[in-house]
C-alpha cells in the first residue's frame, strides 16, 4: 500500500485525469509509478481495474509478477481494443506472461493457428482469439522500444504473416465444413494470393486484407468447373470464418476486389484464366497492383505457379500504351478523394502522406525495374534500399525517405491501435494527441507532435521532386554536390514516364537552364525539379519547358524574377501551369516577360477596370507627339491586358461572362485610344464607333472578330466630311494593327454589307434604314451599342437604333425572312466537308442557333417587354424566361450550350494559340481543351461527348422554337 | 509477346497459313476485313495495325483518319471453307485511336460499355438468337427463285439442301459455334438457325461469324444466302428473335418461383424498360427501309408494343416455363431482324431493360389473343402502341431519345441518324413497280 501520490507527481507520470485517477489508485491500492510505461496511464489504470474486478485470481498472478504486469500495462495502455479482448477473455492475459524477443516466424504462426483450427470445437472463435493473443504479444514487442521506427518493418511483416496464418487456419476449417464429397474436397486446390500491403508484407495493424483466390483441381478426379465450384465455396466459407459477426468479433475485411473484373468477376479463377485475363483485358493499374502480389495462404505450390505466371506482366508495364496516363491517374488517387474535413489530419492520403511515398517508389520501380531485376521487390522499404543501391536515387534522399516513411507508419499504427479500428487520421482531441505522442515515443506534447509531423510531410512532399527529377539535372549539369547522375537513357526514360514526348529535347532545355555559374542558373538548379514536376501535371510539358526557357532567358538576372522564383512557390507553380496549359499565354508572356510578376499577386490577375486602362491610354497619347510611337505603346497595352485576361482565364479565376466583359472593355479602350490618335488633326466632324455582334453584346472571346459600324456627322467640314471620316477609319485600322494578336476589325454588318460604303453619316444611316433596310440589317441592330467617339453622336445613333429595333414587333414577313436566311446560312456557311456537330459558331445547337433564336424573341417581344432590350444574349434569355416567353428548361438547354460553346472557343485559342471554330478530333487537342475547361486529366473523350450532348439538346429546342411545324 | 500471341504465330507456321484476315464491324453492322501476310502478324500484335478509318463507315471522319486494329489472339481460327490450298485464318479486332483509347465508334465497344454498366449493377446479360435467312438460286434480283419450293427442307431429296446444311454445321462447329438447324415452315427457301445462348458480346461476335459462314457455304454450293429482312413480298420476313436473360452470378435474376409466370420483379421491370423504349430503339434493331416491310407485313411479325405469355403475336414473348428449368426463364424480343448490327441492337435492348430496373418501371398488363386480328380501335382501347411504321418514323423517335444517345455515344448516335436519313431520302425518291402498275394505265 502506498501513500496518496500528489497530483503533480501523477501529472509527471503521464496521467491526464488527475483527481479521478488518484482516487482510483488509492481505492485499488495500485502504485502510480507502474503506469508510467503506458502511453495512456489513465487508460491502463481503467483496464487493470476492470480486469481485476472480473477475474481476480488471474490478475493477482499478473500483479505479482512485475514484468508481466508491466507488459499488460503497456499493451492495454496503448490499446482499448486489446483491453476489450482481455475483458472478454480474461484468461488470455496469460499470453503476456512471457515476452517475445522478436516476432515469430510465419511458420510458427501457421502451426499455432492451424493447430487450433484442427482441434477446436468452435474454430471461428478460437482462431480469432488465437490471432488476438499473437497480436497482443506483437504490440507488446512493438511498444517496448524507445525507437519504434526501427521496428516498423518487422512488425508490418509479422502482421502480414499472422494474417496469412489466420487465412490458412480458416481454409482448414472451410475444408472440414464443406458439404461436398470428401474426396472431391481433397482434390480441390485453393491458393490465396496476398495483394497490396498483405502481399508486400507491410500490413497495418488494422486494414482490409487484399487477396486474390486461385483454384485448381486434380483432373483425374474432378472436372475443372467442379473444382472451381468447390474452390469458390471454400473461399467463401473461409472468409466467413474470419469475418462473420460473432461474440468474438471478426478480424478484418477480406477484400478480393483486386481480382480480374473486380466485384463482378468470378471469385476464384484458375492460373490460366488469370493469365488470359491479364493478356486480354486488364487495365494498367491492375498490372501495377500485381507488383505487390505474393502467395499468402492456402496451397503454396499453386500460389507460386500463379506468381510465376503473372509476374512478367508487371514489368512490361512502363512500355505499355497509356502508361503515362495511368501514372497520372495513380497520382490523382494520391491527392483526390480526401474529404475536406480530413485534409489536415490525413496520415495516409494527401500531399506528404504515406501514399505519396508509395507512389514515388512504385513509379521508380516501374520505370527502372523493366531493365533492372534488382529493384523488383515487394515492400516499400526494401524498394527504397534497392533503388539507392542500384543508383537510381541518392543515398541521402533514400535514407530521409525511408525514415519519413517509417515515421508516418508509426503514427498510423498508433492511431489504429487505440481502438483497433481502421483509421488513418490524426486525432483532433488534444488529450488523444498527447497520448499519441507518448505512444510514438515522440515526447509528451501533442502540439509538438503535430509540428514535427507537418515537417515530415513537407519533407516527403518535396522528396518526390528531388528523387525523381533532381538526378535528371545531374545528368546534364554539374550540380556541385553528391547528387547521383543518371545515364542519358535512364533520364530519358524518367522524362518519358512523366509525360514528356520529346525527352531528348527536354534534357537539352534542362541543360541550358542549369548551365553556368550565374545566379539564375543556381536558382534554377534548385527549382527545376519541382518545376518539372508541376509541368508534368499540365497538358503539354514539352511546350511548357520550352516557353519557360524562353521567358527565363529574356528576364535574365532580373532581381525580382530571381527573388520570385526563389521565394514564391505559388508563383512558380502558376508559371509552370500556365506555360504547359496554354500556348496563347506562352506566346504573350515571351513578349511581355514582366507579366511573370503578376503571378505572385492575385490582385494583378483581375482584369483592370476600364477606367484605369482608359486613363493610361489617354496619358500615353498625351505623352507621345509621334502618332506611330503612341500607337505602338497602345498596342503594347492591349497585349499586356490581353495577357492578364488570358492568365486569369487559364487559371480559372474568371467566368466566361467576366471574360467577355473584360475583353470587350480592352477592345473599347484600344479603339478609343486609336480614335483619339486618328482625330488629332481632323476637326469639323463628329465620329463614333458602334459595337456590333458579340462585341456589342460584351461577349468577346479570344478569337472573336471585332464587329463594328462607323458613323460620322458633319459639324462644319461640309463636303470633305465623308473623306475625313474614311481617313479616320483607315487610321484606326493602321494604329491597331497587330499581326500576331489581331483585333480583326470587321464592318461587314453595316447596311449592304461588303458592298455598302465603309462609313456613313448618321443621316445616311437613318435614310437607308427608313427606305431600304433588309430584315437582317435590323436584326444586326439588336446587338448594336455605341462604344467610342463623340457622346452626342453616340446618343443619337442609339436613339435611331432603338426606334428601328423595337418600335414595332417583328412582322410575319420579317420572321419568315429571318428563318429563311438562317436556314440558308446553315447550309452554305459551314466550311466544306466539315462536321456540323463540331462547329462552335455555325454548328448544330451552337452559338448562332442560340443567338438567332434569342434575337427573334427580342424582335418579336422587345416592344412590350423592355427588359428584352439588351445586347447581351444571356441577359435577353433571362428576361425572356422571366416574361414566360420561353420555358425554364428550354432556356436552360440554350444557356448551357451557349456558355459551353463560348468557353470552348476561348479554350481552343488559349490552348493552341490558333483561332478555329471547329473542335478537333485529335485526342491530344481534346485533352488540351478539356483541361482548360477544368476537366480532370484523361477526360478529353468525356468532354467531347458532353459537348455533343449539350448542343444536341439545344438544337432540339432551337428547331422546335425557331422553325415551328405549325 | 504473350503466350496466346505466340500460339497464333506458331499455328500460322505449322499450318502453312497464307493469309490472316483481321475482322471488325462498322457502325452499319457490316463485317470488314483486312488481309495480312503472315509476316505482318507479329507487328500487328505489337503495335496494332493502322488503317485509314475514313474508309470505314461511321468509324472516324476524314480528318481523324487513323485508327489501330488490335487483333485478339483468342479469336484466332483457321477458316474452314478456304480449304487446304491457301489456308486462311481470321481474328476479331478491337479498334483504338492512336493514343490507345477504345474508338468510340467501335460497335463492340458500345456493347462493352453497356455490359460494364450491367456488371456494375451485378448483372451478366445472356442472349440466344434465332436467325432466319433465305436461300435463293442466284442473287439476280429480277428472278429470285428460292432453293426449294417444296416446304420442308427434309422433303427435298439430295442436292443443294442437304449439302448446304451439312457443310454449314460443320464449318460453324470448326469455328467453335454450336448451332441448332431447323427449316422454317413458313417460307420457301427460308431457314432458321439457333445459336447457343452465351453472353451478349460473344453472341454478337458469333452472329457476325455466322453470317459470313452462311454466305460462304452458299457460294460453295452455288446458291445465294441473304439476311435481308423481307426479300419476298408474299412470304414472311427474316427475323432474329432474341431470347434474353440477366444473371446475378450463377442465379437467374429473371426467375422467381412465387411470381406469375415465374417472372421476378427484375424481369418485369426489364420488360417494362424494353416496352417503354421500344419505339426509340427500333431504328437500330430494324435499321433498313426494308425492315419495316417485315414489321408491317403480317404473318407473325410483331407490330405492336405488347408482351404476352407464349403469345406469338406479341413483341415481347415470355416462353413457357418448364418446371425445374429455372435457369432458362427468359424473355424473347421478336422485333429485331436478321440485318441488325448485333452489337448496337443488343446494347440498346440491354440499356432499355436496365433503365426499367433503375427507374422501377411498371409492366403494363399482358396482351391476350391475336393482336394483329384486333381492330385498330380495339388496340387503342387496350393501349397497344404500334412500332414505327417506317424507317423515317423510327428515326424521328430515336432522335428524341436520350437513352439511345447515351447508350450509343453521341458520335455513333449522330452517324446512325445521318446515314439512315440518307437511306430514307434515297428510298423516298423511288418510283416503284407497284406505283407504275397501279397508276400508269389508270391515270
Amino acid at each position: 500500500m502506498s501513500s496518496a501520490p500528489t497530483l503533480s507527481s501523477l501529472a509527471r507520470i503521464g496521467f491526464a485525469n488527475l483527481s479521478d485517477s488518484r482516487e482510483s489508485l488509492m481505492r485499488e491500492g495500485f502504485d502510480a509509478e507502474m503506469f508510467a510505461v503506458a502511453a495512456s496511464p489513465d487508460r491502463a489504470l481503467r483496464w487493470l481495474v476492470r480486469l481485476r474486478d472480473s477475474a481476480p485470481e488471474v490478475m493477482a498472478r499478473v500483479l505479482a509478477d512485475e514484468t508481466w504486469r508491466e507488459r499488460l500495462v503497456r499493451v492495454v495502455g496503448i490499446s482499448d481494443g486489446i483491453g476489450e479482448f482481455f475483458a472478454r477473455r480474461p484468461h488470455d492475459v496469460e499470453c503476456l506472461r512471457d515476452a517475445i524477443l522478436e516476432p515469430p516466424s510465419a511458420a510458427h504462426y501457421i502451426d499455432d493457428l492451424v493447430g487450433i483450427a484442427a482441434a477446436s470445437a468452435d474454430p471461428d472463435r478460437d482462431i480469432r482469439a488465437g490471432y488476438r493473443r499473437h497480436l497482443a504479444r506483437l504490440i507488446e514487442w512493438d511498444t517496448c522500444t524507445d525507437t519504434p521506427t526501427s521496428r516498423v518493418a518487422p512488425v508490418a511483416a509479422a502482421l502480414a504473416d499472422l494474417a496469412g496464418a489466420a487465412l490458412d487456419a480458416a481454409v482448414v476449417v472451410a475444408r472440414s465444413r464443406a458439404t461436398y464429397p470428401p474426396n472431391e474436397v481433397a482434390a480441390t486446390r485453393l491458393a490465396i494470393i496476398g495483394m497490396g500491403k498483405a502481399g508486400a508484407r507491410e500490413l497495418n495493424y488494422i486494414s482490409d486484407v487484399d487477396v486474390i483466390f486461385v483454384g485448381a483441381g486434380d483432373e483425374a478426379i474432378l472436372e475443372p468447373h467442379r473444382a472451381l465450384e468447390i474452390a469458390t465455396h471454400l473461399a467463401q466459407s473461409a472468409t466467413r470464418v474470419l469475418s462473420d459477426s460473432s461474440f468474438e468479433p471478426p478480424l478484418w475485411e477480406i477484400d478480393a476486389n483486386l481480382r480480374p473484373e473486380g466485384q463482378k468477376g468470378a471469385l476464384v479463377r484458375t492460373v490460366e484464366s488469370h493469365v488470359a485475363y491479364y493478356e486480354r483485358w486488364a487495365q494498367n493499374w491492375e498490372f501495377q497492383a500485381l507488383l505487390k502480389a505474393r502467395p499468402l495462404a492456402g496451397d503454396r505450390e499453386l500460389g507460386e505457379q500463379y506468381h510465376t505466371a503473372v509476374s512478367p506482366f508487371v514489368w512490361s508495364g512502363s512500355s505499355r500504351a497509356g502508361f503515362v496516363e495511368s501514372v497520372q491517374q495513380m497520382r490523382e488517387r494520391v491527392t483526390a478523394h480526401i474529404p475536406a474535413a480530413e485534409v489536415d489530419v490525413q496520415i495516409k492520403l494527401g500531399p506528404g502522406g504515406l501514399r505519396d511515398v508509395e507512389f514515388t517508389v512504385q513509379l521508380l520501380q516501374m520505370v527502372h525495374g523493366k531493365d533492372d531485376d534488382s529493384v523488383r521487390v515487394l515492400d516499400t522499404l526494401s524498394a527504397i534500399d534497392r533503388l539507392a543501391a542500384a543508383g537510381y536515387i541518392g543515398r541521402t534522399e533514400a535514407s530521409t525517405f525511408s525514415e519519413s516513411y517509417r515515421y508516418l507508419r508509426v503514427l498510423e499504427h498508433r492511431v489504429q491501435l487505440a481502438a483497433l479500428r481502421r483509421t488513418h487520421l490524426m486525432p483532433r482531441d488534444p488529450e488523444a494527441l498527447r497520448v499519441l505522442a507518448r505512444a510514438s515515443k515522440r515526447g509528451e506534447s501533442g502540439e509538438s507532435l503535430m509540428a514535427e509531423w507537418n515537417g515530415v510531410k513537407s519533407t516527403v512532399r518535396s522528396l518526390h521532386e528531388r528523387l525523381f527529377y533532381r538526378p535528371l539535372l545531374a545528368t546534364v549539369a554539374a550540380l556541385g554536390d553528391d547528387t547521383l547522375a543518371l545515364t542519358t537513357e535512364q533520364a530519358e526514360a524518367r522524362l518519358a514516364a512523366s509525360g514528356f514526348r520529346d525527352p531528348a529535347g527536354a534534357l537539352r532545355h534542362i541543360a541550358a537552364l542549369t548551365a553556368g555559374v550565374a545566379r539564375r542558373a543556381t536558382i534554377q538548379r534548385n527549382l527545376l525539379p519541382v518545376l518539372l514536376h508541376w509541368m508534368t501535371e499540365g497538358t503539354d510539358p514539352d511546350a511548357g519547358l520550352a516557353a519557360f526557357r524562353s521567358i527565363s532567358d529574356s528576364l535574365g538576372d532580373t532581381p525580382w524574377y530571381l527573388r520570385m522564383l526563389r521565394d514564391s512557390a505559388g508563383a512558380a507553380q502558376r508559371l509552370s501551369r500556365v506555360v504547359t496549359m496554354s500556348r496563347f499565354v506562352s506566346l504573350l508572356m515571351e513578349r511581355v516577360p514582366e507579366s511573370v510578376a503578376w503571378l505572385d499577386d492575385d490582385s494583378l490577375l483581375v482584369p483592370k477596370s476600364p477606367a484605369v486602362v482608359d486613363d493610361e491610354i489617354l496619358a500615353i497619347i498625351a505623352r507621345h507627339e509621334n502618332a506611330t510611337d503612341a500607337a505602338k505603346a497602345l498596342r503594347g497595352i492591349r497585349r499586356r491586358e490581353l495577357l492578364r485576361v488570358a492568365l486569369a482565364s487559364t487559371l480559372d479565376l474568371i467566368s466566361i461572362e467576366e471574360l467577355g466583359e473584360a475583353l470587350t472593355s480592352i477592345t473599347i479602350a484600344t479603339l478609343r485610344g486609336a480614335l483619339a490618335l486618328a482625330r488629332r488633326d481632323i476637326a469639323g466632324i463628329e465620329f463614333a464607333v458602334i459595337g456590333m455582334g458579340r462585341f456589342g453584346g460584351s461577349e468577346l472571346g479570344f478569337s472573336s472578330d471585332t464587329d463594328v459600324m462607323w458613323v460620322f456627322r458633319d459639324v462644319g467640314l461640309g463636303d470633305d466630311a465623308h473623306r475625313a471620316a474614311e481617313r479616320i477609319v483607315r487610321l484606326i485600322g493602321e494604329y491597331t494593327e497587330d499581326l500576331r494578336f489581331p483585333l480583326d476589325i470587321d464592318a461587314n454588318l453595316r447596311p449592304e454589307g461588303k458592298n455598302g460604303p465603309i462609313v456613313r453619316s448618321l443621316d445616311a444611316y437613318a435614310a437607308y434604314y427608313e427606305r431600304w433596310s433588309d430584315t437582317w440589317e435590323t436584326q444586326a441592330l439588336v446587338r448594336s451599342r455605341p462604344v467610342a467617339g463623340d457622346e452626342s453622336l453616340q446618343h443619337d445613333f442609339e436613339a435611331m437604333a432603338t426606334g428601328l429595333r423595337y418600335s414595332q414587333p417583328l412582322s410575319a414577313a420579317g420572321l419568315r425572312e429571318i428563318r429563311r436566311i438562317k436556314a440558308r446560312v446553315e447550309t452554305e456557311r459551314l466550311p466544306h466537308g466539315e462536321d456540323a456537330n463540331r462547329n462552335l459558331k455555325l454548328g448544330r445547337g451552337s452559338l448562332s442557333d442560340v443567338e438567332w433564336l434569342v434575337q427573334v424573341i427580342q424582335l418579336q417581344h422587345g416592344t412590350d417587354v423592355p427588359e428584352l432590350r439588351t445586347t447581351s444574349t444571356l441577359r435577353a434569355l433571362r428576361a425572356a424566361t422571366e416574361a414566360h416567353l420561353i420555358s425554364t428548361s428550354d432556356a436552360q438547354a440554350l444557356t448551357d450550350a451557349w456558355i459551353l460553346a463560348s468557353r470552348v472557343r476561348s479554350a481552343i485559342t488559349l490552348w493552341s494559340a490558333k483561332s478555329t471554330d471547329t473542335i478537333s478530333a485529335n485526342p491530344r487537342e481534346l485533352e488540351g481543351i478539356a483541361r482548360m475547361l477544368a476537366y480532370p486529366p484523361g477526360q478529353g473523350r468525356r468532354f467531347e461527348d458532353d459537348y455533343l450532348r449539350i448542343t444536341r439538346r439545344a438544337r432540339q429546342v432551337f428547331e422546335r422554337l425557331f422553325y415551328p411545324v405549325d | 509477346m504473350d503466350k496466346q500471341q505466340e500460339f497464333v504465330l506458331r499455328t500460322i507456321e505449322e499450318r502453312g497459313v497464307k493469309f490472316v484476315r483481321l475482322w471488325f464491324t462498322d457502325v452499319s453492322g457490316t463485317l470488314k476485313n483486312v488481309a495480312l501476310a503472315p509476316a505482318e502478324v507479329e507487328g500487328a500484335f505489337a503495335e496494332g495495325l493502322g488503317v485509314d478509318g475514313s474508309s470505314v463507315e461511321g468509324l472516324t471522319r476524314v480528318y481523324e483518319a487513323d485508327v489501330l486494329l488490335h487483333p485478339d489472339p483468342t479469336t484466332f481460327q483457321v477458316l474452314p471453307w478456304r480449304g487446304s490450298v491457301d489456308p486462311t485464318a481470321r481474328m476479331f479486332c478491337d479498334i483504338t485511336t492512336p493514343d490507345g483509347q477504345p474508338a468510340s465508334a467501335d460497335p463492340r465497344h458500345v456493347l462493352r460499355r453497356v455490359l460494364a454498366k450491367a456488371a456494375d449493377m451485378g448483372f451478366t446479360f445472356y442472349t440466344h438468337p434465332e436467325i432466319e435467312f433465305y436461300l435463293f438460286q442466284t442473287n439476280n434480283v429480277d428472278d429470285l427463285v428460292p432453293v426449294d419450293n417444296a416446304g420442308y427442307f427434309d422433303n427435298v431429296p439430295g442436292g443443294t439442301a442437304h449439302d448446304f446444311r451439312r457443310n454449314a454445321v460443320r464449318h460453324l462447329e470448326d469455328l467453335g459455334i454450336s448451332v441448332e438447324f431447323s427449316h422454317h415452315e413458313a417460307g420457301p427457301g427460308q431457314n432458321e438457325i439457333d445459336l447457343r445462348y452465351a453472353d451478349a458480346l460473344t453472341t454478337a461476335d458469333n452472329i457476325q461469324t455466322f453470317r459470313t459462314v452462311i454466305k460462304e457455304v452458299a457460294i460453295e454450293q452455288g446458291v445465294y444466302a441473304t439476311f435481308m429482312p423481307k426479300p419476298l413480298q408474299q412470304h414472311p420476313g427474316s427475323g432474329m428473335h432474341t431470347h434474353m436473360s440477366l444473371f446475378e452470378g450463377d442465379s437467374n435474376a429473371f426467375f422467381d418461383p412465387s411470381a406469375p409466370y415465374n417472372l421476378s420483379k427484375t424481369a418485369r421491370q426489364f420488360m417494362a424498360g424494353i416496352l417503354t423504349h421500344a419505339h426509340e430503339i427500333t431504328a437500330v434493331t430494324n435499321q433498313f427501309v426494308n425492315s419495316y416491310k417485315r414489321l408491317w407485313g403480317g404473318a407473325e411479325a410483331p407490330s405492336y408494343v405488347t408482351w404476352g405469355h407464349n403469345n406469338t403475336s406479341a413483341l415481347l414473348r415470355v416462353p413457357m416455363y418448364k418446371p425445374g428449368k429455372e435457369q432458362s426463364v427468359r424473355i424473347e424480343y421478336r422485333g429485331i431482324d436478321s440485318a441488325a448490327n448485333p452489337y448496337l441492337a443488343y446494347a440498346l435492348l440491354l440499356a432499355a431493360g436496365l433503365k426499367g430496373i433503375e427507374e422501377g418501371y411498371e409492366l403494363p398488363p399482358e396482351a391476350e389473343g391475336d393482336i394483329a386480328s384486333m381492330s385498330s380501335l380495339e388496340r387503342r382501347a387496350a393501349g397497344y402502341r404500334p412500332l414505327p411504321e417506317s424507317l423515317n418514323r423510327a428515326l424521328g423517335a430515336m432522335e428524341e431519345s436520350e437513352l439511345v444517345a447515351e447508350t450509343l455515344g453521341e458520335k455513333v448516335f449522330n452517324y446512325v441518324l445521318r446515314n439512315k436519313r440518307r437511306e430514307w431520302a434515297a428510298y423516298r425518291s423511288q418510283v416503284t413497280q407497284w406505283e407504275l402498275e397501279s397508276n400508269l394505265r389508270q391515270l
